[in-house]
């Protein structure tokens, strides 16, 4: 299991949050207040959010790579999977502790992570391709997946 | 001149902002507006605002500014107002539902929670326990071509992970929510099969956590637990 405490009773380290945006990006832009009488500045990018929705699992692709992967599936290995990460586990009561997800955060909030990273250095036509690149990796990855399996 | 508007909290908040700054490049100076009994934190709005990092950098070190000193209403990422009268007219007109939310959210925070269950151990506990996986499986591999089984394979299988991952979703909410004074699920994304809010007192935290490493350990490491808190509870304004 991976523990995060972040925030809450303790002074934001210093140079700020921004370590631990990378989970919680989802709630920052898709959360959180709303008030009718404002306006909500566009936002190119944040439409990625809603792109990775999971796949419904009633599909003919779904069950043809189900099946695939049952027929890879070595049956004997022993169904403990070596951890990929150490777990890590922070403890609470003192805010203190950081810890890194695994990869398994979703392909969606990744995306947004990256591209926001990549806007770093300001160059609009460079922000513009991540995102569209972005968009096609997306999709591509779903598709060679399903090559692969 | 347009604001972007951070957070809303009680006028009595100490709102030590100092030494933060807001979203922008240049980084615009933070401020206060009153009005209702309560306080929004805004900033003149940068022209061409976009998710920068830096940006929602800035957002969201505002709301974990505001909430180690108390309640907090954050608003979502990238909400301007006309000016600051604007802003005034909406803590005035709303003041009584932004209150009543406030005091829901005093001593309390998010907590966010998603799971994964590792694919590979999920097939084969499914091929262990679904004798007719199993049997399809078994003459998949056997060699039959008929090009019907792999689709009837799949389909029990589809079935199956989908009960699994209901239940243990629901099984693992079931475990926290006990120590929770409000949760909200949503549609989880990628490889997850659970992504949920929970709003949990400070008296609570302990308990909600040692809950959660219990259920992990029952579990094992076949299946993902990530929790991220406490958080601003941008899940329960």
């Amino acid at each position: 299991m991976t523990v995060v405490p972040q925030g809450g009773g303790q002074p934001p380290a210093p140079g700020g949050s921004s370590g631990n945006l990378y989970d919680v990006l989802e709630l920052i832009l898709d959360r959180g207040l709303v008030i009718d009488a404002f306006v909500r500045v566009s936002l190119v990018g944040i439409e990625i959010l809603k792109i990775d929705a999971r796949v419904v699992v009633a599909s003919v692709d779904t069950y043809l790579r189900f099946a695939e992967a049952c027929n890879r599936l070595d049956l004997e290995a022993d169904g403990k999977q070596p951890a990929k990460l150490p777990d890590m586990v922070g403890e609470v009561t003192e805010g203190g502790a950081e810890g890194k997800s695994k990869g398994a955060i979703s392909g969606a909030v990744e995306a947004v992570a990256d591209s926001v990273q990549g806007r770093r250095g300001g160059d609009e036509e460079r922000e513009e391709e991540s995102e569209r690149s972005h968009r096609k990796g997306t999709s591509r990855r779903t598709s060679s997946r399903r090559r692969e399996e | 001149m347009t604001v972007y508007v951070y957070a809303i909290t009680d006028a009595g908040h100490p709102l030590r902002l100092d030494d933060l700054v807001g979203v922008g490049d240049p980084p615009s100076t933070l401020r206060t507006v009153a009005g209702g009994g309560l306080a929004a934190v805004v900033s003149d709005a940068p022209e061409g605002l976009r998710p920068k990092r830096r940006d929602l950098a800035a957002h969201q070190g505002v709301q974990e500014r505001l909430m180690s000193d108390g309640a907090v209403l954050p608003l979502q990422f990238g909400l301007t107002a006309e000016d600051d009268d604007a802003v005034v007219r909406v803590l005035e007109e709303q003041a009584p539902a932004y209150r009543r939310r406030l005091e829901a959210l005093e001593g309390a925070a998010e907590y966010h929670l998603k799971s994964a269950w590792d694919e590979d151990a999920l097939l084969r506990e499914i091929l262990r326990e679904s004798p007719q996986a199993r049997s399809l499986n078994e003459e998949i591999r056997g060699g039959n071509p008929d090009p019907q089984l792999p689709m009837a394979l799949g389909e029990s299988i589809a079935q199956e992970v989908q009960a699994r991952q209901e239940a243990l979703a629901a099984r693992v909410v079931e475990r926290l929510r006990a120590h929770a004074r409000e949760e909200r699920s949503s549609a989880p994304t990628g490889e997850d099969f659970l992504n949920v809010s929970f709003l949990v007192d400070s008296g609570e935290r302990e308990q909600f956590v040692t809950e959660l490493r219990q259920l992990a350990d029952e579990l094992g490491q076949d299946v993902e637990l990530r929790l991220r808190g406490p958080l601003p509870a941008y899940s329960f304004v």
